[in-house]
């Protein structure tokens, strides 16, 4: 009898069990659905003709041709890319470069008063770059930096040094000391113990943080609008709205223009996914 | 070579002063081992001498030189911490160079050295494999040998068996001891709060309480004449019995003590007698304690068996005293099993019963003869 009831508790926590199982799979496989069909559907309107994309517009293209995406590609996406690559690059590799030293310098260095530097530095997250962006404009033409590369990669390394640092320095604290003072023991200056030390350590944060840039620089419109006007200094965002606004009529090519500038970031994205899971947890979790 | 001269040194944090005032002199090829319980400032001294922390007050002189300002790396000291601090993206091979690297040593003695001390250590075939890859006791070894590649004239060791196993520590412990024995001129200190490293390994030990010293001598010195109680329960295991008394009367060159428990004793006052009424402690260790059959002469104490661990070639009796709260502790040999409420008579060697004033304080006079009074 008791047996009997117990098998029958059993059964019902593994029903329980399996069903939550499938309505998380289905919750996770919907969320999929509703993130990458808008761009599955994109890049398959890439493929279209106008008439196509109008008149059946959540049919599969008739045929595979990639006129359109040459089309894009001629038509400014190459200098786009090429722009936005310079400035995405050059200004991860000064944003991960500079906010790394200030981290190590804010979790190992016996500088008194280290908290309210560390307030100064986060306090960089609260500042809004559309109030910064007059006397910005002024800087920057003063500087004779005014529609170069130079001033977005500038502009997006300072506003972005207070996030970098502030998830690489979570991260450093969380690396033991005697690391540090074993390579003191071996004679390492404070400048090898960062090279050589600290900073392999802190790879996957790293790379985190080069994929979070890369994801602002990528996308930012704002900066590149105000601080660019040639069309061969125009980043992505900048170039596809002038895209837009020159084939306003000619959706299969813009869909095709978006495809393009979209891919290069998801490619980046998928390919450190690992490393960037990794990096924002360990940096969280210690 | 070097010798180390500790003077007057002291450790602050801000308001809070962990070494009073230490004053150690170390001979060159010396085997010391820093002991005490957490907390006590044995690891402080330890990173002062070092480099890793600075000294507020004192000298630290190596060789005749003063080391207060000396960089780390320029003292001549190695130092293998208690978590190994090898660098986990480094293989064996670069975790043993790295510091050679670092001060531009030409590649070919790099490797010579490495190669040598990994020899040494048995450690030449896992010299390609990263720390992650190496068990507890091969990483230790790494530590060592990357201790070694620089030549030092200072080792020192912070609590570096710590994280091993029982058996393993055993093995690392004797690996140790021989790399002493195969390098006579490093001065090695050792910092350890486990007394049976500090007994095997040490030439000296220093014990250490609350950022003071308070005593140092070789491991048979410290078990047999403890200068004071916190030594005398600090060092044995299981610590020493203490048996509260009064001083009851004097006559020439003689002190009689009435303990708690009801017992007499009577000692000889060769180190200044004390007044009679003074509170004095007098300690057995649980191992020089006799337990005698009843009927024999001289028996000192009588108590009942509360509790009995048997740990194979010996046990410890747990043994409630008439007017005494604690247990006393006696280690017998197995050759007659306790067990609970038995009653048993034990008594010590007048040699083995150590003498404490009120202030805790070893008194040198012995005991007399022990006798018993009507309990």
């Amino acid at each position: 009898m008791s047996v009997s009831s117990q098998s029958r508790e059993t059964e019902r926590t593994d029903f329980v069990a399996v069903l939550a199982k499938v309505c998380l799979v289905a919750f996770l496989s919907s969320l999929g659905v509703v993130v990458l069909y808008p761009l599955f559907w994109m890049a398959l309107n890439g493929f279209k003709t106008n008439a196509e994309i109008f008149g059946n517009p959540f049919a599969l293209p008739s045929g595979f041709s990639i006129a359109n995406y040459i089309s894009a590609w001629n038509q400014g996406i190459r200098n786009y890319i090429a722009t936005s690559v310079i400035v995405t690059l050059g200004s991860a590799v000064c944003t991960v470069f500079v906010s790394a030293w200030t981290a190590y310098g804010l979790t190992r260095s016996k500088l008194p008063g280290k908290p309210f530097f560390v307030g100064i530095v986060l306090g960089g997250l609260m500042l809004s770059p559309t109030v910064a962006v007059i006397p910005l404009v002024r800087m920057m033409q003063d500087l004779g930096l005014y529609n170069t590369y130079w001033a977005l990669i500038i502009l997006y390394t300072a506003f972005r040094i207070p996030f970098t640092t502030f998830l690489i320095r979570a991260y450093m604290l969380g690396l033991p000391r005697d690391l540090d003072e074993a390579a003191t023991m071996d004679g390492a200056s404070e400048g090898q113990i960062f090279w050589r030390v600290t900073l392999p350590l802190c790879k996957p944060i790293l790379v985190s943080c080069v994929i979070l840039h890369v994801l602002f620089a990528w996308n930012e419109y704002l900066f590149a609008m105000i601080f660019t006007s040639g069309a061969d200094l125009q980043t992505l965002p900048v170039g596809l709205t002038s895209i837009m606004a020159k084939h306003g009529t000619n959706y299969a090519v813009v869909f095709a223009a978006m495809t393009l500038s979209a891919l290069p970031i998801v490619v980046t994205f998928f390919a450190a996914q690992r490393f960037f899971i990794r990096g924002l947890a360990e940096g969280i979790g210690k | 070579m070097a010798d180390l001269s500790l003077r007057n040194i002291r450790k602050a944090y801000a308001d809070l002063e962990v070494l009073h005032g230490i004053d150690l002199e170390i001979k060159s090829g010396e085997f010391i081992v820093f002991v005490g319980p957490s907390g006590c400032g044995k690891s402080t001294l330890l990173r002062s001498i070092a480099g890793l922390e600075t000294i507020t007050s004192g000298d630290l002189v190596i060789d005749g030189e003063r080391m207060n300002t000396v960089a780390p790396c320029k003292r001549g000291i190695s130092m293998v911490f208690q978590s190994y601090a090898l660098y986990p993206h480094m293989t064996v091979y670069e975790n043993m160079a790295f510091g050679l690297r670092i001060a531009r040593a030409p590649k070919a003695e790099i490797d010579d050295r490495v190669q040598k001390a990994a020899a040494i250590l048995q450690l030449s075939k896992y010299l390609k494999r990263l720390p992650k890859a190496l068990s507890g006791g091969q990483r230790q070894r790494v530590a060592i040998g990357r201790a070694i590649v620089r030549n030092p004239r200072v080792f020192l060791f912070d609590e570096p068996l710590s994280n091993l196993d029982a058996a393993l520590r055993v093995a690392t412990r004797i690996e140790i001891a021989k790399l002493k024995q195969s390098m006579p001129d490093v001065t090695m200190i050792y910092v350890t709060h486990d007394q049976v490293e500090a007994m095997t390994l040490a030439d000296r030990i220093v014990v250490f309480k609350d950022g003071n010293i308070e005593q140092v001598g070789t491991p048979l010195e410290l078990y047999k004449r403890p200068a004071n109680l916190f030594v005398a329960q600090f060092i044995g295991s299981p610590a020493m019995n203490l048996l509260e008394g009064t001083v009851v009367g004097k006559s020439e060159g003689v002190m009689h003590l009435m303990l708690e428990c009801g017992a007499a004793l009577d000692v000889s006052a060769d180190r200044g007698a004390l007044p009679v009424g003074e509170r004095i402690s007098i300690g057995i260790r649980p191992e020089n304690t006799q337990i005698t059959a009843s009927g024999e002469s001289g028996p000192v104490l009588t108590g009942t068996v509360d509790f009995v661990e048997y740990l194979g070639e010996v046990q410890i009796l747990y043994v409630d005293l008439a007017g005494s709260a604690q247990k006393y502790l006696i280690k017998a040999a197995d050759e007659k099993t306790y067990a609970r409420t038995d009653t048993i008579r034990f008594t010590a060697r007048a040699h083995d019963i150590h003498l404490f004033d009120a202030k805790g304080r070893s008194i040198a006079g012995r005991a007399l003869e022990p006798r018993e009074l009507a309990q």
